[in-house]
Order: C-alpha cells, then sequence, then structure tokens
C-alpha cells in the first residue's frame, strides 16, 4: 500500500507512472491468458483423414450415412452411426451419450472427438437442422 | 402486392425523415423538425399496421405467403400463431424495425423536452431507415407463388397447411422470450444516437445524463431477456444448464457485457467528469456490437458452430447486414475522431483510491471478457479470413478467461464501494475492506467443508462473499435513505448469489445415467428411482402423439413425482422424438430427469436399414444384411389371432455364403398409430435372433422405405417384457440462486432508471450551458453534493 497519497490531486511531471504501469500489466496479463487460453482450447474442423493424423480433438462436418443405420445402447449409454466426411470418407461414429434431438431430419452434423483405431470417438454431436428461428439441437 | 410495396414505401419514409430532421438540423428550423417529426409517426403506424398486417395473415391461416406457409400451420393455438410472426427472419427484422419505432416514439418527445430532438432523431432514424432496407430485401409479404415461381406454382396452387412451427417452440417461452430481447437489442439504439448528438452539439457531459436512464432500461432488459432464454433452454429444452457458450448466446451476451461496462462508466463521468472519449467510444461499440451480432447470427457465417440455426438469408441480406454495421462503426468513428480535440477536456487524472478509479477498472475488466467472448465467437470467422484452417474454440476457453475475471469483477465491485468519490483515507479503506474480508474469508472455509476443493470454484467463491458482504453492509447503512438509492447494490448482491449458484452447480452437480424398467425401483445415486407408467396428452392433435413419463424420485422417506414429456411430431416425420424434462424444483436443489430413450425404438439392439441397401448386423459385424424388399399384408394374409402380417425379406451373408430370411412382423392399429410385433428368426449361424419392430413407409418413393430390426441374444434370457424409459437424473444444487440472482440484478437496474429520471427532472433541463470547459466547475461542485458518497464523507 505505499501508493502516493497526493495521487487525488493534479498531476506532476515527476510522478512515477503507475497507471501506465497497471494498464501494462493488465494489457499484457490479458494478451498472454487469451493467447493461451486460444491456444490450448482450440478444435480444428478437418476431416478424417487428417482427424487420423492428427490424433487429438477436432471436429468433422459431415452427413448421416442413413443406409448403415443408426443404434443406441441405452444400458452402455452410446450412440453409432456411421459419418461421411465432406471429402466422402466413411467413418463409424461412437457418441458417448443418446442419440441427439432431430438427428434424422439433420442436414449436416458436426462431430467433436479424436479417431481411435478406426472409430470416431465422439464427445458430442450437432445436429444441423433445416429448421427456423432458433431450431434446436442438442449436444 | 400492396404488402411488398408498402415496406418500399417504408423505407422511403424513414430516409425522407432522417433527411428531414438533418436539413432542420443544419437550418435550425422548426418547420423543418416538425415535418421530420411527422415523417417518423407516419414510419411508425406504417411499421405497426405492417405488424398487425401479418398477424393477421397468419391468424387466417393465408397460405398464399410464403413467410405464413414457412412459419406456421393450421394446428397451432392463437397464442403460438402470434409467436410464428417472429419465428422466421424476415418477421424478427420486422419485430426489431416496430421496437426500434416504438422506442423512437417515446424518445422522440423525450428528446424534444430537452432539447435534442433533431440531433438525436436524424441518427435513430438513420438506424431505421437501414433496418426497414433489411425489411426490404427479407420481405415477409413475399406470395407463396413468387418464391416459387421457378418450379412452376402458379398463383392459384394455394398450399393447404404450412410448414408449421418447430414443436420444440410450442410453449409460452416463445411468446416471452424474442419480444423482450428484441426490446433491448432496440433501446441499445437510443444511447447511441445521443452520444452522437452529444458530438453533434458539442455538448460532451450533457448527454450522459439525458440517456442514462435509457441506457439502464437497455441494460435490464437485454439481461432479462438473456437469462429468460437460459431459462428456456434450462426448462423446456432439456440442455440441462443455462448457458452453453453457444455462438448465439454470446451474441447477445456481448452487447450486454459492453452496455454494463458504458453504465458505469457513465456513471463516472457524471460525478467527475472524466472518461468523455471512453464513454462517446463505449457507446458507438455498444451499439455496434448489437449490428455485429445480429451479423454473426444472421449471414450464416457461424453456420456450423452453433446449436442453434438459421437459413442463409441470401447476398443481399448479407451485404446490408454487413454495411449496416460497417456505416455505423465508420460514421461513430469519424465523429469520434473529428472532436477529439474538442472532448479534450478534463485531463485530470484518478487517484487510486477513489470509486472512480475503482469503477473504471470494473469496466475495463467488463470490457475484456467482452472482448474474449467476441474473439472466441468470431474465431471461426477470423480464421476463414485468414485463409488458415477453420478452428472453433472450445467452452473450456470462455471458462479459462472467466476464471480470472469474474473473481476479479467481484473484488472491484467489493472495494469500489468502500472508496469515496475522489479520495478515500487509508483508515476508511481498512475499516471497509477487513471485516467483509474476514466474512468472505470465513465463507470460503465454508465452501469447502461443504465439499468444493477446486482452488478455482473458492476462488470465485472468495470473490463473491467478498462482494456480497460489502454491498449488504452498504445496503444496510442506506436502507434509511429509501429503495431508491438501493438499485447498485441490489444488483451488485445479485450478480454475486448468481456466481454462487453458477459455483454450486458447476462443481457440485451429479449426473447418473439410469435405464428404468416399468414399476422396479432403482437406486441411482442417493436417490430410488421408479418409471410409473406413461400417460399420453394433447389427444386431440393429430399431428403429434405426446405422452407423459411420470418418474417417482425417493430419498429419505420423501417422495416426488416429476414428469417429463417425451413426444412425436409430423414436423420431422416422427422420425426421432422430442424431449423435455421433469424437474422438481426446489430452493436447495433442483432434480432434473432428462428423457434418453424409450423402449418404442431402443429394447433391443436395433438398425434401421433401407431397401436395397446393406448394413453390417450390430450385433455381429461379419454379418452383412440386405434388405431386400418388404412383403404385401395380402401376400402373408392375418396372423392366427387376426393382426395383419408383412415381412421384410432379408439376405443375411457371411464369408460369401447367403441365406435368405423371411421376417415377419404382425401389426395392429393402435390409438398412436402402428404397433409392431414381431416374429423372431434365428440368424444362420449364430445365437442371436433378428425381429422387425418397424416399418417405415415412404409415401413419396416406396422404394426408400425403412424397416427396423432388433436382434437379441438367445443364449441369454429374453429383454425384458417391461416397458424401459432411460433417463439421465441430475441433482443440482443452488441452482435457483442464478434465476433469483439475475432477476435481484434486473430489479436493482429498475431501482437505479427510477433514481435517473428523478436526478433528471430535479435539474433545469436547459441549465448547462458546456461548451466551454470552465462552465463545468460549478455543476460539478454542484454534483458533488448529491452524490451517494456524501452520506459517507460526513
Amino acid at each position: 500500500m505505499n501508493v502516493n497519497p497526493r495521487m487525488n490531486e493534479a498531476p506532476t511531471p515527476r510522478r512515477f507512472p503507475w497507471k501506465l504501469i497497471i494498464a501494462g500489466v493488465m494489457i499484457v496479463g490479458f494478451t498472454t491468458l487469451g493467447i493461451t487460453s486460444l491456444l490450448s482450447s482450440s478444435v480444428e474442423y478437418t476431416n478424417v483423414n487428417r482427424a487420423e493424423r492428427l490424433g487429438k480433438t477436432v471436429q468433422i462436418v459431415g452427413t448421416w450415412v442413413k443406409e448403415k443405420g443408426s443404434s443406441y445402447d441405452q444400458y452402455k449409454n452410446v450412440f453409432s452411426f456411421t459419418l461421411r466426411d465432406q471429402d466422402g470418407r466413411i467413418v463409424p461414429v461412437v457418441l458417448n451419450g443418446a442419440k441427439p434431438n432431430n438427428f434424422e431430419i439433420a442436414v449436416s452434423v458436426v462431430a467433436k472427438g479424436r479417431m481411435e483405431g478406426g472409430v470416431f470417438q465422439a464427445s458430442s454431436v450437432l445436429t444441423k437442422c433445416p429448421s427456423k428461428y432458433e431450431g434446436q439441437a442438442e449436444q | 402486392m400492396i404488402g411488398q410495396l408498402g415496406i418500399h414505401l417504408l423505407f422511403g419514409i424513414a430516409v425522407a425523415s432522417t433527411v428531414v430532421y438533418a436539413l432542420s438540423l443544419r437550418q435550425a428550423s422548426k418547420g423543418l423538425e416538425q415535418i421530420g417529426r411527422i415523417l417518423f409517426r407516419v414510419l411508425t403506424g406504417g411499421l405497426v399496421v405492417s405488424a398487425v398486417a401479418l398477424v393477421w395473415l397468419i391468424v387466417t391461416h393465408r397460405f398464399d405467403y410464403t413467410y405464413v406457409w414457412n412459419y406456421s400451420s393450421r394446428e397451432l393455438p392463437l397464442h403460438l400463431l402470434v409467436a410464428c410472426f417472429y419465428s422466421g427472419q424476415e418477421g424478427s427484422i420486422l419485430l426489431w424495425t416496430l421496437l426500434v419505432a416504438a422506442i423512437g416514439s417515446v424518445l422522440q418527445p423525450y428528446a424534444r423536452r430537452h432539447g435534442y430532438e433533431s440531433s438525436v432523431m436524424v441518427f435513430y432514424g438513420l438506424i431505421l431507415s437501414f433496418l426497414t432496407l433489411l425489411m426490404v430485401a427479407k420481405n415477409p409479404f413475399a406470395y407463396y407463388h413468387e418464391t416459387f415461381a421457378a418450379s412452376g406454382i402458379t398463383a392459384l396452387d394455394v398450399p393447404e397447411n404450412g410448414r408449421g412451427l418447430n414443436p420444440l417452440l410450442h410453449n409460452a417461452w416463445i411468446t416471452i422470450h424474442p419480444p423482450i430481447l428484441f426490446t433491448g437489442f432496440a433501446s441499445m439504439s437510443v444511447c447511441f444516437a445521443f452520444a452522437m448528438a452529444g458530438l453533434l452539439r458539442r455538448e460532451y457531459h450533457r448527454w450522459i445524463d439525458i440517456a442514462l436512464p435509457w441506457t439502464l432500461f437497455a441494460t435490464a432488459v437485454l439481461g432479462f431477456g438473456i437469462m429468460l432464454g437460459g431459462f428456456w433452454a434450462y426448462e423446456t429444452l432439456g440442455w440441462g444448464g443455462f448457458w452453453g457458450w453457444d455462438p448465439v448466446e454470446n451474441s447477445s451476451l456481448i452487447p450486454w457485457l459492453v452496455v454494463v461496462a458504458l453504465v458505469h462508466t457513465m456513471l463516472v463521468q457524471k460525478r467527475t467528469r472524466g472518461l468523455v472519449k471512453t464513454n462517446m467510444i463505449l457507446a458507438v461499440i455498444s451499439f455496434v456490437m448489437v449490428l455485429y451480432s445480429t451479423f454473426l447470427t444472421r449471414s450464416g457465417v457461424l453456420g456450423d458452430t452453433s446449436v442453434h440455426s438459421f437459413v442463409d438469408p441470401g447476398k443481399f441480406a448479407f451485404w446490408i447486414l454487413l454495411i449496416f454495421m460497417l456505416v455505423f462503426t465508420v460514421l461513430g468513428t469519424i465523429l469520434v475522431m473529428y472532436r477529439r480535440h474538442d472532448m479534450n477536456v478534463n485531463r485530470e487524472e484518478f487517484g487510486f483510491k477513489t470509486r472512480e478509479f475503482m469503477l473504471s477498472i470494473g469496466a475495463s475488466l467488463t470490457m475484456a471478457s467482452a472482448v474474449f467472448v467476441t474473439i472466441g465467437t468470431s474465431w471461426p470467422v477470423i480464421m476463414e479470413v485468414l485463409g488458415l484452417p477453420k478452428v472453433a474454440v472450445a467452452v473450456e476457453f470462455y471458462n479459462q478467461i472467466h476464471r480470472y475475471l469474474v473473481p476479479a469483477v467481484l473484488l472491484v465491485n467489493g472495494i469500489s464501494l468502500v472508496v469515496l468519490w475522489r479520495s478515500t483515507s487509508v483508515d476508511r479503506l481498512r475499516r471497509g475492506i477487513l471485516p467483509s474480508a474476514l466474512v468472505a474469508a470465513v465463507g470460503t472455509i465454508i465452501l469447502a467443508l461443504f465439499g468444493i476443493r477446486d482452488v478455482w470454484p473458492l476462488a470465485l467463491g472468495f470473490a463473491a462473499w467478498f462482494s456480497l458482504a460489502i454491498n449488504l453492509r452498504e445496503a444496510w447503512r442506506l436502507a434509511r435513505s429509501g429503495p431508491a438509492m438501493l438499485g447498485a447494490y441490489v444488483s451488485h448482491t445479485g450478480i454475486a448469489l448468481l456466481m454462487f449458484g453458477v459455483i454450486c452447480t458447476s462443481s457440485y452437480s451429479s449426473t447418473f445415467h439410469a435405464v428404468l424398467v416399468h414399476g422396479e425401483p432403482k437406486a441411482v445415486g442417493p436417490y430410488t428411482l421408479t418409471y410409473l407408467g406413461k400417460e399420453q396428452v394433447e389427444r386431440e392433435f393429430k399431428d403429434r402423439e405426446k405422452f407423459r413419463y411420470y418418474v417417482r424420485i425417493e430419498r429419505d422417506g420423501q417422495r416426488r413425482v416429476v414428469a417429463p414429456v417425451l413426444y412425436w411430431s409430423d414436423f420431422n416425420q416422427r422420425q426421432s422424438a422430442f424431449l423435455e424434462p421433469g424437474i422438481r424444483w426446489g430452493l436447495i436443489n433442483d432434480l432434473y430427469v432428462s428423457p434418453k430413450a424409450t423402449g418404442r425404438e431402443n429394447v433391443l439392439k436395433a438398425t434401421t436399414v433401407m431397401r436395397g441397401t446393406t448394413v453390417p448386423a450390430p450385433v455381429d459385424s461379419a454379418l452383412r444384411l440386405t434388405l431386400v424388399r418388404f412383403t404385401m399384408p395380402m401376400e402373408e394374409g392375418p396372423s392366427a389371432d387376426g393382426r395383419m402380417q408383412m415381412a421384410g425379406v432379408v439376405q443375411a451373408e457371411r464369408n460369401g455364403v447367403t441365406t435368405e430370411l423371411r421376417v415377419l412382423t404382425r401389426i395392429s392399429t393402435t390409438s398412436a398409430g402402428p404397433a409392431f410385433d414381431p416374429v423372431w428368426v434365428n440368424l444362420p449361424g449364430s445365437t442371436y435372433s433378428i425381429g422387425l419392430t418397424q416399418i417405415n413407409r415412404n409415401n413419396d418413393d416406396p422404394s426408400k422405405s425403412t424397416g427396423t430390426f432388433a436382434f437379441y441374444d438367445t443364449s441369454k434370457p429374453m429383454p425384458r417384457a417391461r416397458e424401459e424409459f432411460t433417463i439421465e437424473f441430475s441433482d443440482k444444487p443452488l441452482i435457483s440462486l442464478v434465476w433469483f440472482g439475475v432477476i435481484a440484478m434486473v430489479a436493482g437496474f429498475g431501482l437505479s432508471i427510477g433514481r435517473a429520471v428523478s436526478a433528471l427532472k430535479k435539474k433545469s433541463p436547459l441549465a448547462a450551458g458546456e461548451l466551454s470547459p470552465s462552465a463545468n466547475v460549478e455543476s460539478k461542485i454542484d454534483q458533488a453534493q448529491t452524490t451517494v458518497g456524501d452520506s459517507d464523507k460526513s
């Protein structure tokens, strides 16, 4: 608390630039915080090939291959279906959770997860519906 | 035809009103001002007529209008039909424009009283010109036959029924949430218009007093609207939480954060005459962020990243939105830059131990939050514009940032109430902070004893206790001065409570997955859950099949029944169920039951196959099944008990050996549609049996009909015949604080509006001649005597 008690008076040129230092520290701190958070939490949109190469969490935009069906195991709480990515490659997807809302009418799905042994292990599947105003989907 | 012409006409009137107001400003002409005013009233009247006309078309089922066809249907009750007015883009733009105009017709006499009419209305009119231009692009009065002229539709082809409203939106919230949110958005224009008027008139202080009640109003209403959205998601949509950092949620949060910062910096200027430029800049940003949010959520640029979906608005609307945003950014920037030296009136610095300094820090932290949320939300767009691979940020980004920001804001809030305007003694600082810090420390220990062990929730808890203690103490001291003084304290208490709710639900909730069997109690965590059976509701509607599933929750002899809802709707051809949670509301905790699946689709392992396609058997991937065709009831004849029979002809192939199976199912007709009772057939070379549990006939193209086949292991006991209900069950402690907190926050703003308005009335409206900086000194002294801090000084 060694703050100049005359701080609230008119500025004098000799004074130590506390304000600048505080502003500087805040800006540097926030920038660092922002960049590290961005780097650690960004998730790339990509295709199956790259997801396989990267081996980390990514998002794949694609469509459900209807002919291959879908199934939900309610005891394990696992939903599985087949996804065709935007380059046409097909991959089985296993979602930890129930069937997403509007799954059947979705025009596309966005699966977030990682490739593990030829299967895309998804933590969430977003469905994009040809719907309206706040047409819903669920994770 | 009339509707479409009318919209073009409205655009013309909006432009005319703006131009006339601008001319009246230039020539200081009362007559022109009056014409501008009349034009503005005509515009408002025209918008009201358009809105009423659109509602009328919807209510009378005029499906020859594309919008009516696209968003409504005959089945909807009146309150939902009215809501259809704004469930599409065209209508929601009309609603927004209408609300801007409606607020404008309150603003215009208000501004006139303060001598600001032309200078405010010229900017306000410009905003309305752009909004009406958007309406021209997204005209709600387009005819069906015009929209689909390319597919050979003529004026004689009027659809029998509309496409209807997404069943998830069939509840009271859609009649409440969007109008409130749009009122919030619309009222953000006012503060911007006043700031611009202040710049035009070179009155850099007076606009603050006049605009403050409006800014408080915008903050309160937008905040309330955002909370209602969260409540809707929690109560009806079954997302399980109230906030998910979704782009659409973020896009309403960003302008709110900016306007919260602005309210505080405006307060600083009111008291100290500092932060003149900051306020101008923030007023511009707050409005531009409203436009940016609209752009993000309506232009389709965030298509893949949101759980909300919006139809692509088309090129024209996209460019109008973009230009709308750019015009106001450039306009605001030019005006601020042009006047920057003129505004350079008070170069006085704030001392550290002053309220103005603390409020500035608090506003900076709030702005930092706004900046980070903006960056996070825009990240996919930024990366795309830069030509880099598209990347989205995970929810973790927002959590990580706010782990630092929110506790800091709460601490600064606490301290800002201890320090006084202009200067504070070290002794007062110590007396104010130490007891509250002690309370906060004890409170944090209590949180830890209740099982919260992570450092971040505890840090947030400490900050929230600290802020709460100081706010309550100050509120208690000021209570005798009447409720009008308490606005800020009530709001900040609300925020602290909200944070407690966030801490408890995020780090102390427990969630279980459970399969409940009809009538059998099942232990789930510390609770015993029993599925008691279901009841069909809303039977009068033929377009849906809706069930209430009763689940009993028991603990320590206490019993509660909740009723999650699951329904099938023609909206998605009954392909998958719509779900609503069942909630046992409580002050201490909520018990939340989300339906996940029912016996209808998921008793056994199952797969759905289209005719003519091949899939691997879900129980054995070496076995490939091809659905060749369905046999007709005629072919099969009735079953022994007289039920209709059909069969799926399936080729089962393993290692090149193909067996053809005829999988029969018996069909009975129930009120809820056909029910399928499979005749189980053994799968060659395995212990599994296959049964046909559902046939989905595709009426447009029977060759695309699908069958659902289920499998079970004959070596194990037959799966239960009793009905099963799969749920996710959560115990959410103190989530009630989230709602109470936000309500307190909004109520606090309400009190502050009252105070700001009455403070304004006390002053002579034409008092301050603010053109010269020296004239400020007297009013500064005058103001200093009416500050909150004064009661402390004595």
